[in-house]
């Protein structure tokens, strides 16, 4: 699909007017024969359409200036419009959650080693509501025994979108299961982590982290807003996660994890939490190629010991995400999270709640992109189901690390 | 069953003490360049794939494996790796091939780099590296010094066999430069006009440079933006102008628009190999001649 297309099927602009119209001279003319025009027009479109040459596994990257000691500093913005048919009830921290104009964030990202040892990164937002460290740990880069430490603010490793950034996200909104059981921003927290890569014949790697149990947007099945305290190791949040992959040929690659995350509740002495994860991601793509075909399947159960009772939930989402060539990938994804009645968290929520969302990406280059994104919520507490549909713009500059698989 | 499980994963402990230095390449020619100079002293891992686009890696996490195990790690540099290497270094947990240390080695810091932008980088030109051009394994006598100076770092880095790293890196040094400067001397021998080209992206200035060729035109309006109609019509325009006949592009880009493109202007397209094919034990000088040969082929035609 050649560039004036683009605009036109996307933000529905009169942008094509301002651009040269397919078989009129362009302003220099170069001078060719219609026929000689209209096959150079059929040969970009046939290129544009092969899954041939593209994909940007996410926005990319151009590290600090060669000779630089400055760490790599990177802002990415992203801001949509969005309109919802009732009031919107999004969980997502960043998500578009009004019908209007929304800064969903503006985060600052910044990177370097510290020394041979160790290796920094921060992350902090700039949202409407203020300035937020979101992220800002130290990571162990040459521990004998093929572990590794992380100490400081950081997403724990729960899952497989838990772990990163909205920028690293296929879909503009967090899937309703993290919002439910972690919170708007997801489950992170201060703390210390130590991961060992195993030296079996494929890859697995094993982390624990400990982390405080109290915060409102990031431990909410735990301390939530109410810091208890730490008075035994116990009432500190554990996560433990064991991640794998499998190349299961040159062109399919499998990542599994198993997660689980146990820590105190505010509800009594010794009331616990548990939720228990396991995440699929399975990827297709040629290496000579860079479109890409990939299934990402996350499911999550709960378990809430409250004064009297023992609340148990579930919930999860599976998306399936095509690119097709270097600047359009399209995608969709089914969630559903169950309720309980009476749920001191989330009161309204006593049936389960089901979303189906589809989205359509445009990157006019490596480093922005434009998504349509569209909505169906049925949710516990109404009848009618909620609409919603975002248009959302990322643009990534400055020296901007890579992403993980 | 438990005795089995045990046996399993002690077979898989890599052995306390391994004999051979083990190596990690992204690109399969720095892989190939060091398997010349190790010889049989080093086991060589090649990251990228032949066909792949060196900018867009999927960095999976299989990769992790042979970086955990690496006594050195060969880069590219200049960036060409940025997108998809840094992760998967902090991963491997293996402090000898950090960015830095002795088992780091940035190809990049041993050729004279071409294409360095003065001034200020501004992305609106497109993904251009701000230190220069990073397709330089095109050039071999870029590939000539990569070899002396990685012929020095195995030395220092396993000083038993350090006579036959330095004896097998100034042999590859000789054959390299002497292959480049028969080719060079064979294109030469051609009119300039017959050296004029179109090139796809802009990653062939050290080939450009090395045989004497000169681009007319990129398909690409800038460095990584897909090519548009109007653009791709000047091309046209500039092809039939300066009479050059010969598109040249890597095989990962596609290939629809140089073809027609050489329709129209009467000429060909020259597909060229993204590295050598390392793992079917394909070397350097013989992946770069091909290249020579193909090139020089359609243009002679």
């Amino acid at each position: 699909m050649n560039r004036e297309r683009a605009w036109a099927a996307l933000c529905g602009l009169a942008l094509g007017a301002a651009l040269p119209a397919r078989g009129a001279p362009p302003p220099d003319d170069p001078g060719l024969d219609p026929a000689e025009q209209a096959a150079l027009a059929a040969a970009l479109q046939a290129d544009a359409a092969t899954v041939e040459d593209a994909v940007h596994p996410a926005p990319v990257v151009v590290a600090a200036g060669a000779g630089s000691s400055n760490p790599d500093i990177s802002l990415v913005l992203d801001t949509a419009g969005a309109w919802f048919s009732d009031a919107p009830a999004q969980l997502g921290g960043h998500d578009p959650n009004r019908t209007g104009f929304v800064l969903q964030q503006l985060e600052m990202n910044v990177v370097s080693n510290v020394d041979p040892f160790f290796r920094f990164e921060a992350n902090i937002v700039f949202a409407e509501f203020g300035v937020e460290v979101e992220e800002a740990y130290a990571t162990s880069l040459a521990l004998p025994g093929n572990l590794q430490l992380r100490a400081g603010q950081f997403l724990t490793r729960f899952g497989r979108l838990n772990p990163t950034h909205p920028h690293a996200w296929d879909f503009v909104d967090q899937p309703l299961v993290n919002g439910k059981f972690f919170g708007s921003e997801g489950s992170r927290g201060l703390g210390a982590e130590v991961s060992w890569l195993s030296p079996l014949p494929w890859y697995a790697e094993l982390a624990g982290a400990l982390t405080n149990a109290h915060n409102a947007c990031c431990a909410r099945s735990f301390y939530g807003g109410d810091d208890l305290g730490v008075e035994d190791p116990r009432d500190l949040l554990a996560t433990l996660t064991l991640k794998q992959f499998f190349d299961l040929s040159r062109t399919w690659g499998l990542k599994v994890g198993l997660s689980t995350q146990l820590g105190p509740n505010p509800t009594g002495q010794g009331n616990r939490t548990d939720i228990y994860g396991a995440d699929l991601y399975l990827r297709y793509r040629d290496p000579g190629s860079r479109g890409a075909l990939s299934l990402q399947v996350e499911g999550m159960v709960r378990s809430r010991q409250a004064p009297d009772d023992r609340l148990q939930d579930a919930g999860g989402y599976a998306q399936l995400v095509w690119d097709i060539d270097p600047e359009w990938g399209v995608g969709a994804r089914y969630e559903y999270v169950s309720g309980v009645e009476d749920d001191p968290l989330d009161p309204a929520w006593a049936t389960a709640r089901q979303r189906a969302s589809a989205q359509v990406t445009w990157w006019p280059s490596h480093f922005s992109r434009l998504r349509l994104q569209g909505n169906h919520d049925r949710l516990p507490d109404r009848d009618d189901p909620l609409w919603g549909a975002m248009l959302a713009l990322e643009v990534v500059v400055g020296a901007h690390g890579a992403h993980g698989y | 069953m438990r005795a089995l499980l045990l046996a399993l994963i002690c077979g898989a402990l890599p052995l306390a003490a391994h004999a051979r230095l083990e190596v990690v390449a992204t690109l399969p020619d720095l892989a190939a360049l060091a398997r010349e100079v190790g010889g049989d002293a080093v086991a060589v891992t090649a990251l990228v794939d032949p066909n792949e686009d060196p900018h867009y890696v999927d960095p999976k996490p299989s990769l992790v494996l042979p970086l955990n195990r690496a006594d050195l790690l060969i880069v590219n540099g200049l960036e060409l790796e940025v997108g998809w290497l840094p992760p998967l270094q902090v991963a491997a947990r293996n402090g000898n091939i950090q960015t830095g240390a002795d088992g780091y080695f940035d190809a990049s810091s041993v050729v004279d780099r071409l294409n360095v932008p003065g001034g200020k980088v501004d992305r609106a030109q497109g993904d251009i590296h701000p230190g220069g051009n990073p397709h330089f394994v095109f050039d071999p006598r870029a590939a000539a010094r990569i070899a002396t100076a990685l012929g020095d770092r195995m030395a220092r880095l396993d000083p038993t066999h350090a006579e036959q790293y330095r004896a097998n890196a100034k042999a590859l040094h000789d054959r390299l430069d002497d292959l480049a400067e028969r080719e060079r001397a064979r294109f030469a021998a051609l009119p300039a006009a017959q050296r004029q080209v179109v090139i796809y992206h802009d990653s062939l200035p050290y080939l450009a440079d090395w045989l004497g060729l000169t681009p007319v035109a990129f398909v690409e309006p800038r460095p990584g933006i897909p090519p548009t109609p109007p653009h791709v019509a000047k091309v046209l325009q500039r092809m039939k102008k300066a009479e050059a006949r010969v598109i040249l592009q890597e095989a990962f880009y596609p290939k629809k628009t140089s073809e027609t493109l050489a329709r129209l202007a009467g000429g060909r397209v020259v597909v060229l190999e993204g590295g050598a094919r390392f793992g079917a034990g394909d070397t350097y000088s013989a992946r770069i001649t091909r290249v020579a040969e193909a090139i020089h082929a359609a243009l002679s035609r």
